[in-house]
């Protein structure tokens, strides 16, 4: 493993694809004054860009309950969250536009446009709290596995450092929504069976996040971008909130989910069209996020240009 | 700490404007116009929300539980100006609410400082730190954009919301008891000249062609007993989840 500790060194660069891995292979790390090849930079901006339209529409989805957030300390609370949402994203931007691929405006209205992709749960709609409380519970906790996966190895530099915080920060999150569940689980029938609809529909959702197998030759595999395979992920986390949210008396929404003779927990065969769908933008509320988005970015252009007037950059 | 009435009804004005206020700024969360901004927005919001928990806090020994006083009294009950509760849809109005209401809601905190009640005057200390704050944010942004706005969206704002914003100023029924009692010791008259030179120099300072006259409270919120246009849709959004089953911890 490599440690933050790790002095960046620049303008480094590398024979050819063999000897770019043997330096990756070494616990080599890259940082952006290096001439990295190119089809390394491509794979990272383009996973990174993914993480930083990801953190900024997974805060677009949770702003829809926090105006009715049953309480003021409540309301504080899902604020800062979603605020460190839209920190995250803002942070991994900046690493992404150090990459000389795209500027963060460039990315910005990909995103918008719907020309870049986010996480397929994003593109579904909370439409209850207790699917606010479902994404804190099952997303965040699907995420910061995701997360911390990759920062167990991560061979850039300044992704890697940035997930420092965001792994720390998203580990937080997760347990916030082990509160939160706690208390619709030990609450009123209310509360529960709100839940119980949540978890039905964010189940899958939050199972995907995953992704499908990895590739045999995944190259944010080979590079040490990732640390493991999408499906051992998918694997560890069936097996450890299945018998959570059983001991809180839910039901999976899987009828073919079963249990090994060694207890361990399997997930029933996986429809990837929803996923698909939400890649295409045809998620359950793809276009009304990817709108609002789109529509409040028009309507802010005003101020982005009068600051640029000014020459403050934004 | 045992209030009379009256300071009860005065601090709730401060109350309920720094909840909605603070409520109406969450609006913004991820659609700021640009990301750092969206970050600094939201933290004011949450500030706002803070301040409405410490005054709320002292008001609810008598009363009840926080969220239920908050969100569930009927709409008669809050004692917020009009500025707080109105719905700002563009930014320019949320910016130029934000730069009235934080110039007015500094000088409420500066008068409850001085209070001789220890609470208060130590809330208000913490309070003042934070303002601090929003009042740079809000002088630095307007500063910056007021001056290159070629689309006057922000002189039109100004014009739309100064009518709205001295409502702030509406002083609750009792306010003179507040006095005579030495809760306080500047009414709102006395704070609400003080807000307007304040303004005025701020327009005279970032050159915008905007008319500001001491222009007189809203008649029509009658000591902030009257509701604004819009609010009750506004404060079944606030209690849709805590009305759900008032039974129920959240």
């Amino acid at each position: 493993m490599h440690t933050l500790a790790t002095a960046p060194a620049a303008g480094r660069s590398w024979a050819d694809l063999d000897d770019f891995q043997a330096f990756i292979d070494a616990g080599g790390m890259v940082e952006p004054g290096d001439d990295m090849p190119p089809e390394y930079r491509d794979e990272v901006f383009r996973f990174i860009e993914f993480h930083a339209n990801s953190e900024l529409m997974g805060g677009l989805t949770e702003r829809d309950w926090i105006p009715h957030a049953p309480g003021l300390r409540l309301k504080q609370v899902f604020l800062a969250k979603t605020q460190d949402e839209i920190g995250h994203a803002h942070l991994l931007y900046m690493v992404a536009a150090d990459m000389s691929v795209k500027t963060r405006t460039e990315m910005l209205e990909d995103l918008f446009a719907g020309r870049s992709r986010f996480h397929n749960v994003f593109h579904y709609q909370a439409v209850t709290w207790a699917d606010q409380i479902a994404i804190a519970y099952l997303v965040d906790a699907a995420a910061f596995a995701s997360q911390r996966a990759v920062f167990a190895e991560c061979t850039y530099g300044p992704y890697k450092r940035v997930l420092k915080r965001i792994v720390a920060e998203e580990g937080f999150h997760m347990r916030h929504g082990e509160e939160m569940l706690l208390r619709l689980a030990t609450g009123t029938g209310t509360q529960r069976a709100m839940f119980q609809e949540a978890l039905n529909r964010w189940w899958w959702p939050a199972v995907q996040l995953f992704g499908p197998d990895s590739d045999p030759d995944d190259p944010l595999l080979r590079w040490k971008i990732k640390s493991q395979r999408n499906e051992d992920l998918r694997a560890a986390y069936v097996q450890k909130y299945v018998p959570l949210l059983h001991g809180y008396g839910f039901e999976i929404p899987d009828p073919e989910l079963r249990q090994d003779d060694d207890g361990r927990w399997h997930a029933g065969p996986i429809d990837w069209e929803p996923l698909k769908a939400t890649m295409r933008m045809g998620g359950p509320d793809s276009k009304r996020r990817i709108e609002t988005a789109a529509q409040n970015w028009a309507d802010t252009a005003w101020v982005r240009d009068a600051l640029d007037r000014q020459g403050v950059g934004t | 700490m045992t209030y009379s009435a009256a300071v009860r009804d005065y601090l709730l004005a401060f109350a309920d404007d720094e909840h909605l206020v603070g409520a109406r700024h969450t609006s913004w969360i991820g659609l700021g116009p640009f990301l750092e901004e969206d970050l600094a927005f939201c933290s004011i919001a949450q500030d706002e929300l803070g301040h409405a928990i410490g005054l709320y806090g002292l008001l609810l020994a008598d009363v009840g539980e926080l969220d239920t006083f908050a969100l569930l009294r009927a709409s008669q009950d809050y004692r917020s100006c009009w500025l707080a509760e109105i719905e700002c849809r563009d930014w320019n109005d949320s910016l130029v609410r934000h730069w009235l209401y934080d110039r007015a809601e500094a000088l409420r905190w500066e008068a409850l400082a001085a209070s001789p009640d220890a609470d208060i005057a130590a809330l208000a200390a913490r309070a003042q730190r934070e303002e601090s704050f929003h009042l740079a944010h809000a002088d630095q942004f307007m500063s910056r954009v007021a001056a290159n706005d070629t689309s006057g969206r922000i002189v039109d704002s100004i014009r739309r919301l100064a009518p709205v914003a001295a409502g702030i100023w509406d002083a609750t029924a009792a306010e003179s008891d507040v006095l005579a009692e030495g809760f306080v010791t500047d009414s709102s008259a006395d704070l609400a000249a003080r807000w307007n030179d304040q303004i005025r120099a701020d327009i005279a300072r970032w050159g915008l062609a905007a008319e500001w006259s001491d222009a007189g409270v809203v008649a029509a919120q009658q000591h902030r007993t009257q509701r604004s246009e819009g609010f009750d849709a506004f404060h079944d959004d606030l209690q849709r989840v805590l009305s759900l089953d008032t039974a129920a911890t959240w």
